[in-house]
This record gives C-alpha cells, sequence and structure tokens, in this order.
C-alpha cells in the first residue's frame, strides 16, 4: 500500500515514454515515404567549413558545392576523361596559351548571364592574395585571363603547364556568379550554375538543396537533398538502416560488415586516387641512410595491413597509384617487397641492430592500426620501434615542423594526376610545407618540374613514370595502400557514381 | 539573500576572467597551429604566414588576450577562425538543444534517482534494494558512448520506436518528444545513479535519527515519516548533487551529441577543439563556466528554502 505511489508514478512514466515511442510510429520510419519522394538525405561527418568554392578547401564543403556550382571541365566518373561541362571546346595555340570557348545562354541561379568575364571573375578571385584562397596553387602557373569575346576566355601561362585541364576541372575552380558574390557572402549564400540550388543552411546541423527548374541541361531527378551533419559513423549507419538518411560514403573498413549485412542497402567500392604511406624524416639519422629505409621497406608487409581492411585497401607499392595519371604498371614491380630474411640482414650488415626509433601516429583514421602493425613487423627484424599518438592538429603542427622520425600520412589526390601528387609531397620547394619526408633529390625535381611543364600527356605521363622509379628506389615513402572510394546507400537510390576521387555528383541520381 | 547574489555575481566576473585567461593562454601555447588547420596539407609557409597575419595570430599573445577582452566587454566574443561566423551566433544557434538535452536527461536523473533512493532505503537489503544499487553501480560505470549506441540499436534500429538522431523537431512535438528520449536516458543514467546512491545514504541516515523515532513513536504514519518528515531533510545533500550533476551535464554532453548528431554547445567545443577555432573554444568554455557557478548559486538559494535554518545575511 505504501509503495503503491510510487509503483505507480513509475509505471505511469513508463506508460508515457512507450505511448510517446509508440504514437506516430509511421512517421520515423522514413522508408515507405520515401521510396515515392524524389529526396535524399546524404550523412556528412561533419559540417560544411563554408559553400564557397573559392574560400573552401575540404571535402565535405566540396561535396556540397559540387552540386551548387559547376566547372569549365569535368572528369567523367567511370574512365577520368576530362571532358567539356561549362565549357564548349578548347584550343591550345602555342604551349602557354589556352583559348576557352564557353557554351552560352547559360544563367547562374540569380540570373546573371555565364560568359567570359564571370570566368574571368572567378579565377581572379582565386589568384588575388587578398582573398587567400586555399586552392589559389591551382591556378598560380595562370599569368593573364583575357577576354576574348562574349562567350571566350584566353588563359596565358608563363611556362607550359601539363595539368591545365585537371585544375580547371577541380571543384575549387568553379565558375561563381559575380553578381552574388559582389553583392553577398556566396560563403553563406551560393549562387552557381549547377543542377541544384540552395535553399537553407542551419550551421552545424544540415545543408538542404533543391532542384534547379531552369537548369541549362535536363533539369535532375530529385527535388530536394539534405546533407545532414552526423558525427558518429555508427550512428550515420544506423540512420541508413531506419531510413532517416539514404547515402554515405567513406565507409571505415571496421564497420563494412555491418553496412554489408543490411538488408536494402547497396556498397559501392572502387579504386581511388588516395594513396596512404610511412614516411621517413630524411633530414633525421639514421633515416638519411638508403640502406636503413631500404632495410625497413624490406621489412615492412603491407599485404598484411591491407588484409585487415575488409577489401576497403589495393596492395601496390608505387607512389603514383593505379588511377592516378602518370602510373605505369613496371613500378609496381620495382618495389622492395616484404623479405624478412634480407631486411634482418641488412640490419645486421650495417649496424643498426636495436636502433631505437619513435613511430609518430596521428589518432584517426588508420593509423592506428598501421602502427601496430609496422611496430611487430619491424621488431621482428631486430629494430625497437615505440609508438607515439597525437591528435590531429597537433599531429600535423609536429611533422610540418620535422620534429618525428617516422609516421603514417595520406595523401587525396583531388585532381587525380601524378604531378599533383610528386610536386607538392616530395618536391624540394614544398620543404617546410607539405613535403613533410624533406626529401631533397634535384634530379627527381627536375623530372616533376618537366611532368608540369609540359602540355603533352604522353611525354608527362612518361617523366611521371621516371620520377615515381625515383622515388620508389630513394624510398622516402613507403606505400603502406591505395585506398578504395566508397558509398553505401538505400536500393531505392539510382544512379551514383562515386569518382576515383571520392567526389559524387547527384544530377543524375534518382530514387525508384 | 540579495547580498549573496551580488557577492556571488561579483565572484562570479572574477572566475570567468580567470577562466578567459587561462583557456586563452592554454589554446595559444598548446601544441597545434590554426593556421596549419585551416590551410590543409598542400598549403606552403607563406599561405601559413598570411594565414596567420589575417587572424591576427602574428601579434604578441597577450596583446591579442586584452583585445579579446575588450571585445566581450563590448559582447563581441569574436569570429570563428574556420566559418567566420560571430561566436555568440554560434552558441546562441545550438546552445537551445543543449539545454534540452541536459533539461530532460535531469528530469530522468531526478525521477528515476530519487525513487530508487527512497524505495532501497526504506527496504533496506531488500531485493529493491539489491537492484537499486547494482543499477547505480552500472548506471555510473557504463560509459555514455556504449549505452547511447546500445539505445539506438535496440530502441531505434531493431524495435523502431524511437528516431536514431538528430533534435530537428521542436519539443512539443511528439516527434521533438521522441527524438529527446534516448539522448536523455543515456545522459541522465550516470546522474541518476549518483542521485539514487545519495538520496539512499541520506534517507538511512534521517531515518535513523531520533525525531523520525519519536514520529514514529507517537504514532504518525509510515507514509508521513517518509515524505513528510524524513525527504525533506534529507534532500539537502541531494540536491546538491543535482545542483553539480546539472552544471555538469550542461557542460558534458559531448559524447551524447557526438552519439545522437545533436547540433548542441558541446559538439561546438569539440569541433573547435580539434580545428584550433580558438575563439569558439574560449567563448564554449566561458559558457559551460558561467552555467556551472550560476547553477551553484542558484542551488544555494533552494537550499535555504528548503532548510529555513540556512541563512546568508
Amino acid at each position: 500500500m505504501k509503495n503503491n505511489k510510487v509503483l505507480f508514478l513509475a509505471s505511469f512514466l513508463l506508460i508515457i515514454i512507450v505511448f510517446v515511442a509508440g504514437c506516430s510510429e509511421e512517421s520515423s520510419g522514413g522508408d515507405a515515404e520515401s521510396n515515392t519522394t524524389q529526396e535524399i538525405t546524404y550523412a556528412s561527418t561533419s559540417d560544411v567549413v563554408g559553400l564557397s568554392p573559392i574560400d573552401t578547401n575540404d571535402s565535405v564543403s566540396s561535396n556540397a558545392t559540387f552540386q551548387i556550382y559547376e566547372t569549365l571541365f569535368i572528369k567523367d566518373p567511370e574512365t577520368m576523361e576530362i571532358q567539356p561541362l561549362l565549357a564548349e571546346s578548347y584550343e591550345t595555340p602555342d604551349d602557354n596559351t589556352w583559348e576557352i570557348k564557353l557554351k552560352e545562354d547559360i544563367t547562374f541561379h540569380d540570373g546573371t548571364p555565364f560568359n567570359a568575364e564571370a570566368v574571368k571573375y572567378t579565377f581572379e578571385q582565386i589568384k588575388d592574395p587578398e582573398r587567400a584562397a586555399p586552392r589559389a596553387s591551382l591556378l598560380a602557373p595562370i599569368d593573364t585571363i583575357e577576354v576574348k569575346d562574349e562567350y571566350t576566355v584566353v588563359l596565358k601561362t608563363k611556362e607550359p603547364y601539363g595539368p591545365m585541364l585537371s585544375a580547371l576541372s577541380h571543384t575549387n575552380a568553379a565558375i561563381v556568379s559575380p553578381t552574388a558574390d559582389k553583392e553577398g557572402d556566396i560563403n553563406k549564400e551560393p549562387v552557381g550554375t549547377g543542377p541544384f540550388t540552395f535553399v537553407e543552411w542551419a550551421e552545424g546541423a544540415h545543408v538542404t538543396l533543391e532542384k534547379n527548374e531552369d537548369y541549362w541541361r535536363e533539369p535532375a531527378q530529385l527535388d530536394k537533398v539534405t546533407f545532414k551533419v552526423v558525427p558518429e559513423s555508427s550512428t550515420a549507419i544506423s540512420m541508413l538502416e531506419t531510413g532517416e538518411v539514404q547515402f554515405l560514403d567513406a565507409l571505415p573498413s571496421d564497420q563494412l560488415p555491418r553496412i554489408e549485412s543490411l538488408n536494402d542497402v547497396e556498397v559501392q567500392k572502387s579504386e581511388g586516387t588516395r594513396v596512404s604511406y610511412l614516411g621517413f624524416n630524411m633530414e633525421k639519422e639514421p633515416f638519411n641512410e638508403l640502406e636503413f629505409r631500404q632495410a625497413i621497406a624490406y621489412g615492412v608487409n603491407q599485404e598484411a595491413y591491407v588484409e585487415q581492411l575488409n577489401g576497403l585497401g589495393i596492395f601496390n607499392e608505387s607512389i603514383i597509384g593505379p588511377k592516378v595519371f602518370g602510373y605505369n604498371e613496371e613500378a609496381s614491380e620495382a618495389t622492395y617487397s616484404y623479405d624478412k630474411e634480407k631486411a634482418e640482414q641488412m640490419i645486421e650488415e650495417n649496424g643498426y641492430s636495436g636502433q631505437s626509433i619513435t613511430l609518430l601516429a596521428a589518432n584517426r583514421d588508420n593509423y592506428m592500426k598501421m602502427a601496430e602493425i609496422v611496430q611487430s613487423q619491424l621488431t621482428e627484424i631486430g629494430l625497437d620501434v615505440q609508438i607515439e599518438t597525437m591528435e590531429w592538429g597537433t599531429f600535423l603542427d609536429t611533422t610540418r615542423k620535422g620534429n618525428y622520425e617516422m609516421t603514417f600520412l595520406g595523401w587525396s589526390n583531388s585532381t587525380a594526376d601524378g604531378s599533383e601528387l610528386l610536386y607538392p609531397n616530395l618536391h624540394t620547394d614544398n620543404i617546410n610545407a607539405s613535403n613533410y619526408s624533406r626529401y631533397n633529390n634535384e634530379e627527381f625535381d627536375k623530372l616533376v618540374e618537366e611532368s608540369r611543364m609540359s602540355v603533352d600527356q604522353d611525354y608527362r605521363k612518361e617523366k611521371l613514370h621516371e620520377a615515381n622509379l625515383m622515388a620508389i628506389e630513394d624510398a622516402p615513402w613507403i606505400v603502406m595502400e591505395h585506398g578504395m572510394v566508397t558509398a553505401a546507400y538505400h536500393t531505392s537510390v539510382e544512379g551514383l557514381i562515386v569518382d576515383p576521387t571520392g567526389s559524387w555528383s547527384l544530377y543524375n541520381v534518382s530514387r525508384k | 539573500m540579495i547580498g549573496l547574489i551580488v557577492r556571488r555575481f561579483i565572484q562570479l566576473l572574477l572566475l570567468l576572467l580567470g577562466i578567459s585567461f587561462l583557456v586563452f593562454m592554454s589554446m595559444h601555447l598548446a601544441p597545434g597551429d590554426p593556421a596549419t588547420v585551416i590551410g590543409g596539407p598542400t598549403a606552403t609557409a607563406s599561405d601559413l604566414e598570411a594565414i596567420r597575419k589575417d587572424l591576427g595570430l602574428d601579434r604578441p599573445v597577450l596583446v591579442q588576450y586584452v583585445d579579446y577582452l575588450g571585445g566581450i566587454l563590448h559582447g563581441d566574443f569574436g569570429y570563428s577562425f574556420q566559418t567566420n561566423q560571430s561566436v555568440s551566433d554560434a552558441i546562441i544557434t545550438r546552445f537551445p538543444n543543449t539545454l534540452k538535452l541536459a533539461t530532460a536527461s535531469m528530469v530522468v536523473a531526478v525521477i528515476i534517482g530519487i525513487i530508487a533512493g527512497i524505495l532501497s532505503a526504506m527496504k533496506q537489503n531488500s531485493w529493491i534494494d539489491i537492484s537499486s544499487t547494482t543499477f547505480a553501480l552500472a548506471g555510473v560505470s557504463i560509459p555514455n558512448f556504449w549505452l547511447g549506441t546500445m539505445l539506438i540499436l535496440i530502441f531505434a534500429v531493431n524495435l523502431q520506436w524511437l528516431p536514431v538522431g538528430g533534435l530537428s523537431s521542436p519539443i512539443y512535438t511528439i516527434e521533438g518528444m521522441k527524438q529527446l528520449i534516448l539522448p536523455a536516458i543515456t545522459l541522465g543514467t550516470a546522474s541518476a545513479a549518483l542521485i539514487a546512491r545519495m538520496c539512499r545514504s541520506a534517507m538511512l541516515e534521517v531515518i535513523k535519527s531520533d525525531y523520525i523515532r519519536t514520529a514514529r513513536a507517537k504514532g504518525v504514519k509510515q507514509k508521513s515519516v517518509i515524505w513528510i518528515h524524513a525527504l525533506r531533510n534529507a534532500m539537502i545533500p541531494v540536491v546538491t548533487v543535482i545542483g553539480i550533476n546539472f552544471g555538469g551535464l550542461l557542460g558534458g554532453t559531448i559524447i551524447t551529441e557526438q552519439v545522437f548528431a545533436i547540433n548542441g554547445v558541446g559538439r561546438l567545443m569539440i569541433d573547435a577543439i580539434a580545428a584550433r577555432d580558438f575563439p569558439v573554444v574560449q567563448g564554449t568554455v566561458l559558457l559551460v563556466a558561467a552555467i556551472f557557478v550560476i547553477v551553484n548559486l542558484i542551488v544555494d538559494i533552494i537550499y535555504a528554502f528548503i532548510d529555513p535554518r540556512i541563512s546568508y545575511d
């Protein structure tokens, strides 16, 4: 009797919870509803930084801007061949001149006409030091931008610039509406020519886009697109399962078995351009000695690591990966493949036995897993390896200053061009910046420069191959894996293709 | 009472000044450079220099701090390094979500905690007591992250009773309440456990005191003994725990917000720390500190109501 009140209160509460939980169940399911509407919700691991292609540089922002803005050229997501998009055609009267004819009768979402002036305006903004565009380097080789007539723009470079078309097809070189940029903040109110127009950005929560009915091609089939911020991958997967979101990308390898077991969910996996590597600080002893790097290269068994990735990694020790321009199969055979005995022998012969080294690993992505595997492999060949872990912000600062011996890093090659891998990462120009290994080799530098300064694509490919072979032999890096690009989506989603750089367009996507 | 509030308010200002200094300095002196994070791996040394100049990070730290304080006095908490949004706007957009979550969790914690605490004190060493103390032990030991994920798997994925995450619908709608249930249980469980333990021991102590024995001897019914005579006196330590916990909940929603994809202050803070977004980190830490102090002041005021012997004047 005495406890009745308490028990009653407790049961009452339970009943309310169950009632609230139980009622309007049909609205939580999403599945039934979403089958009939042309809407899609994508779960993004973080919020966009901004919505201006000029002022942002991160992949999350690019996913959204790619649907709103368009570039002069675009890579075919399957073949990676570069095709005109806003451009109609182009000519190169000489090695330093690119005359680009633009498509006519296209307008931006705000009604501003798309023409040569808009291209000139956008490119000048990207190059403007005051604006400090994070990807200004894409267009740095362009010296002048001239408007020849309303629909022809002429780009002149000081030196021949081989990766020009790759640069012009990069999402950060997308053309923005000059009116919108001058009069407002396109980082918050984006205006492009793309198949989707901007509706809303609730910071930290979601970005919403809708179909551009006046699109210059056939309008997209989706009416509404939402980029929803879901930081936890396991939560995002649960949402995919319940129908709260319909699409995820960059799937974590440890969650893959769970995703693949879901009903009504399809998984897309294909080879990507990202490379992950074990990099040495070539200014520290004994990492400046080729024999030491070679011994480690022989001692690391990348296959054992790739096997742990549930199929989300490709074993290939070439620095330029199979999906990157400049790759030649020969390179994958010219590497220091795993040979434990040889590694042990080199360690012993050169007096490195028991050498104590610190392996720095950032506590994100798969770096910790790599560190543990490599530590045990190198211990087996007679080295004393300590792992030091760091949070990402601290890690970037430490490695950039060269305060490390060896570490893991990756490079997502967003142009899929070998020059854009070798130049930023291994050219002497970028020591103290993105050349974390501080690799310094004049001959290599020359090959990379030749690959950048020619517009003859066969010649470029040859130079890149030579540079690749040279870097493999010098071993400033030991490639751990080449990445896969992945997506998981509800079976009602059709027409989605993730290209090797990991980007995707929703233009051809529909719900059935 | 007014004297107390004024005194506490002055203390609050001094405390916030101290905290702002500590946070400012620790962010600036800690390893990790905002320019490196913003510039990304492709930035050159001169790009980084330009970014630092643009953010005003090239000036001496103390000058930056004085500048920052000056801004705060004018109500300007600065702009995010990442998005260039005003810090006050960023916090104002997200704070309602954190407040909703913390309040709902506290409601869950107080109801479960007090009921469990009283029941186990009344029936000491019975199965109710044993299960309630076991719950309390489990509640404080289970990590939020795991509990949240399990609740999602059971109630959202398998039973499909509740949504997985988000807090987009208004609280007064059924959808809004449904969105709050799992995060509130996740965040409230540990506090419920603490409150239950505290409530149990406080009740046991009070029940054994002389005046309760006298009341019983005079033939007062058990119900009145517990609810009227004992509970009020057992409430003082419980209110302290509730107060401190609520302050803690408001600042400790990070993991729950992360797991349930809730756009709150906790997530804003953790993202800002990772991105070395100094102004946002400073703004959110100051907010959490201020709330903690204010909640404690409210707890002190409530004491005076519960126990008239307590006077602050």
